[in-house]
């Protein structure tokens, strides 16, 4: 499939699939119901406006930062273990932000994302002291789950040893889009100002493919391209952890299936991956709302149930 | 000389401080107060009507003696998976064992039409060789070469996020207990009792001694699969029944007490590094150095957030991951 085809394809995908959503839950709504909801006064309004609607945009977001934060990582990196949540990114700001929860009760939610992504460049540094520039793409993804592994035993620990504040911290924390309304689009939404920025690295990004030497030759620093979009890579991720928790595997399968569709030219990968990645979270969530309802699983849990094994298939696949 | 008598000398100070550590956890941190006499009078001269006796003898004994024999268990179920794929970083946590025993128990707990079909530890056991055949056949390391390495464990680690992910959606689709369920899921011994302890015990000693027993083959694995057979050494028998005994030992301690992780990847280590390579001393050897930790683990589980307690998993997944992240960074893969 070429771009000129993804695009309106995944745009049609997007749209169907955000009216599912707005169709389908614990009760089943018609077309006339949705567009009576989105005004105030009607039976349906909170159902409508207040639950699915906001709902559906911070998927949409999630979903796009996510995939985004992975492609670049993955441009940039090259290698195809990467992500955000495979390097122990998104589980070091999970891990600030429990932490800011837990001990500073009293203080509000606002600095929810700024404390996520203090940890999340934390994890990435801690990351980049252990492995240097120069590992193995196995040797990195080993170390970026172990010490994902690491963040994810003091989050358990900070949660078990507080068990009073675990029903909050438990229900951020699940990768679930569960509860979150208007606000949490308000504080994520200004972080996407950074999404112009990334794609217009992705001439740099095409540049970086042909090796270091060319990249110099043509008067591309290496090093800045890299540290330019890590640097947007953690933050997007870091928002979107704040919002909603770790959303496992969705930032690998997103930049990988998208490759396949469009080719490797990040002009189009960059945005081609977000759509798919607010496609495949829109879809897990709509499948968590409805498997069993009106029993909310985490979106998270669905996006694993898919993720891990295109994980495993990768891993075979490589040389 | 000179070395055996450290071999001695070592052997017998890890024995004491077990015995110490033992009597230190039967005691310490109890909300109702207990001293460290009452625990010895409480063996010597039981006296029914005193409540720090019956504190030792129901609740704290039963407790020491699950943690003693789990950790006894992971530590030698480690050292099996590391003599087996001679991979230093195996560890029934990482390779997705843990996980898989998780999934198999929570399934066979919540989902009605098996509820009774099989008792947790059988389904644990199902479960932890049904993830660990997955890894094994994905990380390709029946064909063991030091490259295979790292693939394995990066196996292992897709299958136990996966294994992780249905078990709590089996457990929110049944359960809305959040709390009560991340204990059990992060291996709390708060709550063994005899019974426990009578369930357990006769597995685990059998899985042990077995463990014992085939320390020999594997000591020949290590000099390479082709080495091994002209040894005479029936590599595909040796290898099913490393497997199965470690399939035995973690089933039943996880059915025991919950997923306790990073005990099977630590210990050893620790133990080699004392006593060398040979398996006929090393497994020994870790099993004590397993029941030292975890019984540690779980004294400190009081400590932490004394009244209440932590789960002694919880503690032990702080130790256990840095030092992974060690061992990651010692080898080259």
């Amino acid at each position: 499939m070429t771009a000129q085809r993804f695009f309106p394809f995944a745009l049609l995908m997007l749209f169907a699939l955000s009216l599912a959503n707005l169709l389908f839950g614990a009760v089943s709504l018609s077309l006339h119901d949705i567009w009576q909801g989105l005004f105030v006064g009607s039976e349906q309004h909170f159902t409508v406006y207040e639950y699915r609607l906001p709902r559906i945009f911070l998927a949409i977001l999630v979903g796009a930062g996510l995939a985004l934060s992975g492609a670049l990582v993955q441009g940039v990196i090259r290698n195809p273990l990467a992500s955000p949540d495979v390097l122990g990114v998104s589980h070091g700001a999970g891990l600030a932000a429990v932490f800011y929860m837990t001990y500073f009760s009293g203080a509000s939610t606002e600095w929810l994302p700024e404390v996520a992504l203090a940890g999340g460049i934390c994890a990435a540094l801690v990351l980049w002291y252990l492995c240097g520039t120069h590992s193995s793409a196995i040797k990195l993804a080993i170390t970026g789950v172990a010490l994902a592994a690491f963040w994810a035993s003091c989050i358990d620990f900070l949660m078990l040893t507080k068990p009073l504040e675990i029903n909050n911290a438990l229900l951020w924390l699940t990768g679930s889009l569960w509860g979150r309304s208007w606000p949490q689009l308000q504080a994520l939404l200004p972080w996407f100002v950074l999404v112009p920025f990334a794609l217009g690295l992705s001439k740099y990004l095409n540049v970086l493919d042909l090796g270091d030497d060319s990249a110099n030759s043509l008067g591309v620093s290496p090093q800045s391209v890299r540290l330019l979009s890590l640097a947007i890579a953690v933050a997007l991720t870091a928002a979107c952890v704040s919002v909603c928790g770790p959303i496992g595997f969705l930032g690998l399968v997103a930049p990988h299936l998208t490759r396949k569709l469009v080719g490797g030219r990040h002009q189009s990968l960059l945005p081609a991956s977000m759509l798919t990645g607010a496609c495949l979270l829109l879809a897990a969530d709509l499948a968590a709302r409805t498997l069993a309802p009106p029993i909310e699983l985490p979106a998270g849990i669905l996006t694993a149930i898919i993720g891990a094994p295109y994980f495993l298939w990768l891993l075979l696949r490589m040389k | 000389m000179s070395r055996l008598f450290r071999s001695v000398s070592l052997g017998l100070f890890l024995c004491l401080g077990l015995l110490l550590i033992s009597w230190w956890n039967l005691f310490a941190w109890s909300v109702v107060p207990v001293s460290g006499a009452d625990v010895l009078h409480a063996f010597t001269s039981f006296n029914d009507q005193t409540i720090a006796h019956r504190i030792v003898l129901d609740l704290r004994l039963p407790r020491l003696l699950t943690a003693l024999l789990v950790g006894a268990c992971l530590a030698s179920a480690g050292a099996i998976m590391q003599g087996l794929t001679r991979n230093p970083l195996a560890a029934p946590s990482v390779l997705g064992v843990n996980a898989g025993a998780a999934l198999g128990m929570a399934l066979v707990s919540t989902l009605p039409f098996l509820y009774g079909a099989l008792s947790t530890s059988i389904a644990a056991m199902l479960g932890g060789g049904v993830a660990w055949l997955l890894v094994m056949l994905l990380g390709s390391t029946w064909r063991v070469g030091a490259n295979e390495h790292g693939r394995l464990v990066l196996a292992g680690v897709a299958i136990s996020a996966l294994c992780a992910a249905l078990t709590k959606a089996v457990v929110i689709m049944e359960e809305d207990q959040a709390a009560g369920v991340m204990t059990w899921l992060a291996g709390s011994l708060a709550d063994a009792r005899w019974q426990t302890w009578q369930a357990f015990w006769p597995v685990a000693l059998i899985s042990l001694i077995g463990a014992l027993l085939i320390a020999p083959s594997l000591n020949v694995l290590q000099l390479g699969e082709d080495n091994a057979r002209n040894l005479g050494i029936n590599l595909l028998r040796s290898k099913l029944l490393g497997s199965l005994l470690v399939l035995m030992l973690v089933g039943a301690a996880i059915s025991a007490v919950g997923s306790i992780g990073f005990v099977g990847l630590i210990v050893p280590h620790i133990a080699r590094l004392m006593f060398g390579q040979d398996f006929r001393l090393c497994l020994p050897v870790a099993m004590i150095i397993g029941a030292l930790l975890v019984t540690l683990a779980d004294t400190l589980s009081r400590a932490v957030t004394y009244p209440m307690e932590t789960p002694a998993g919880a503690i032990l997944a702080l130790i256990g991951a840095p030092f992974f992240i060690y061992l990651v960074r010692k080898r080259t893969l």
